[in-house]
């Protein structure tokens, strides 16, 4: 028995080709949010259906709220909620049909509880789910995750599909929930996703933990390009001094640079010119994690053409 | 009932209750259409018996090769019992019953996980075991809905169709014994989807032990060495005792329920040690 939330030990799980977990180890602490972050094909989807009980270990030890998946799957799902990453159901049914029956496998949940969420994120219950976007389908996946106010949120990659201002309204929720002492534990392969809301993240690759880290140190760690088109010329060396800044390259009075962490000292430098446009893109998981392996930006090397980063 | 609201039926709340009520619910339009299916067999069949009863014809089914006639169950086509026996319940209906369950068997798991829906479900406070049997429940319900209307419109048909000398208590005996059938054959399609996930295996796999199982019963048995492969067919244990006309044959139901009982055992027993969904 842990006091934590879940709690994984050398948790290995085989299965397909070359998918799965190879010993992972995982401590979720009880009250957090925590950022379960890694490229596709990294075993977060296999360590959330462990969670669920939906797959079975290979070998090593799983604790969910002190209780074991496979041996207690029934209490220990009544105090979760679940969102996967395809959220697949019966569309010949209203969202206020499946909401209902879901509430009733559960025991029961207040009807104005799910009345409030539908109104919160705008999706109407009595329309066929058929006839719904993906987004408004989606939105019926978080209401039917959020509903009972579990102990447990378990959220596979659940902002894909929600337009940007749902993402917002879905954070609100994500800090409400933390707020009410509820754990939450979600995936996504898109760092800045989980960046808004997570207090800890913890790095995935190929079934392993790579890294765990509080989210203010991987900001302070991001590295991102950044592009600043100004109305004048500017030089090259006039920016490659900036702290943080690296591989400064100026064409056709566009900056382009690498930015390592705080983006105050750049944008110091930009303030004495009149910048038209700026962009700063997602920083890359694989060059975050490669920090990690040779401790500091500098020894960072180039992206491999290819490296492919989150949308 | 249901109630109308912006073109979408909204389930009475008391359907949502539970797995088996809510998945009977969804099949609704289904199930209507396989009850009219089979119910219609049974009166267009009926329907035929005053041409089938006349020497021309008796004299025309004569003439045909005994062993094509054991083969299609067809040995008695002079009585009542032995034409709505073999028609009705033996061919066309045992056909439709066991199209019905091999699809129903196949979705009950497999189907719902290949589609991807099983994931939400069993991410609730449902056990595996639950979730197996009420799905397998509801074909054995729907079943009997089938069969329950296919008994009354043979009721009521049996007069005007001149179908003299069966009674209500042989047709329901009939209809039990082709229910236990339907629901043997179904349950080697729900074991064999609740244990590998798989849609096609299950129907593969069933289907080809309705197929054997038929040609044990009515044409192996015609090669003597084969003889003994009638015993170990549920098609015998459906027709064998000839129901429709010597009641209900309770071996042979236990033989059949047996069967049932084993096989959605197994499945479900193998379901709740597998993984969901690879």
């Amino acid at each position: 028995m842990s006091d934590l939330a879940i709690r994984s030990e050398n948790l290995v799980k085989r299965y397909g080709r070359d998918r799965g977990l190879d010993g992972l180890d995982l401590e979720v602490r009880p009250g957090e949010v925590y950022g379960f972050v890694g490229p596709n094909g990294a075993g977060k989807t296999t360590t959330i259906r462990l969670v669920m009980d939906l797959l079975h270990p290979t070998s090593g030890r799983l604790e969910v709220l002190g209780l074991v998946p496979a041996r207690d799957g029934v209490s220990l799902r009544r105090r979760i909620g679940y969102l996967g990453g395809d959220f697949i159901v019966n569309g010949r049914q209203s969202g206020a049909e499946l909401l209902g029956y879901l509430a009733h496998l559960r025991g029961g949940v207040p009807v104005a509880r799910i009345d409030g969420l539908a109104e919160r994120l705008g999706v109407d219950l009595g329309r066929r789910i058929r006839s719904l976007s993906k987004g408004n389908r989606q939105k019926l996946g978080v209401i039917q995750a959020f509903m009972h106010e579990p102990d447990l949120l378990v959220l596979d990659e659940p902002t894909s599909g929600l337009d940007p201002l749902l993402q917002q309204e879905f954070v609100g929720m994500v800090a409400e929930a933390r707020a009410r002492g509820q754990t939450v534990f979600m995936s996504s392969h898109v760092l800045s996703e989980v960046q808004r809301t997570a207090d800890r993240v913890g790095f995935v690759r190929e079934g392993r933990m790579v890294a765990v880290e509080p989210v203010e140190t991987l900001r302070e760690r991001a590295v991102r390009r950044v592009e600043i088109q100004f109305a004048d010329p500017v030089s090259a060396a006039e920016f490659a001094t900036v702290p943080g800044v690296s591989e400064v390259m100026v064409a056709d009075g566009v900056l382009h640079c690498r930015l390592h962490g705080r983006a105050d000292a750049l944008l110091k430098a930009v303030s004495s010119h009149t910048a038209l446009n700026l962009l700063a893109e997602e920083p890359d998981l694989e060059e975050l994690f490669l920090t990690y392996y040779h401790g500091s930006a500098e020894t960072v090397p180039a992206p491999r053409a290819g490296a492919h980063h989150g949308s | 009932m249901a109630v109308e609201t912006l073109g979408v039926p909204r389930a009475p709340d008391a359907v949502t209750r539970t797995i088996l009520t809510k998945t009977l619910w969804e099949a609704r339009r289904s199930l209507i259409g396989w009850t009219l299916s089979i119910a219609g067999v049974g009166a267009m069949y009926s329907a035929f018996w005053p041409t089938i009863d006349t020497p021309e014809m008796q004299q025309a089914m004569a003439a045909y090769p005994k062993a094509l006639l054991e083969a299609m169950s067809y040995t008695d086509m002079a009585s009542p019992a032995g034409y709505i026996g073999s028609a009705v319940y033996g061919l066309l209906g045992a056909a439709l019953v066991v199209v019905f369950t091999i699809a129903g068997g196949a979705r009950a798991v497999a189907g719902d996980e290949e589609d991807g829906v099983l994931d939400l479900l069993l991410a609730h406070p449902v056990s595996r075991t639950r979730v197996a049997l009420e799905r397998f429940a509801v074909i054995a319900v729907e079943l009997m809905v089938i069969m329950i209307a296919l008994w009354l419109i043979m009721i009521v048909i049996s007069g005007p169709a001149q179908l003299e000398g069966i009674t209500a208590g042989e047709y329901a005996a009939a209809g039990i014994q082709l229910t236990l059938f339907g629901l043997a054959i179904g349950s080697v399609s729900f074991a064999v989807g609740a244990a590998t996930g798989r849609r096609g295996w299950a129907i593969s796999v069933a289907s080809a032990v309705a197929v054997t199982g038929y040609l044990a019963n009515g044409v192996f048995p015609q090669f003597e060495p084969l003889r003994w492969t009638r015993d170990v067919t549920p098609w015998n244990w459906f027709l064998g005792g000839a129901p429709l006309r010597n009641g209900l044959q309770m071996g042979d139901c236990g033989l059949l329920l047996a069967m049932t009982v084993v096989l959605v055992g197994l499945g479900t027993w193998a379901f709740t040690r597998r993984d969901i969904g690879v």
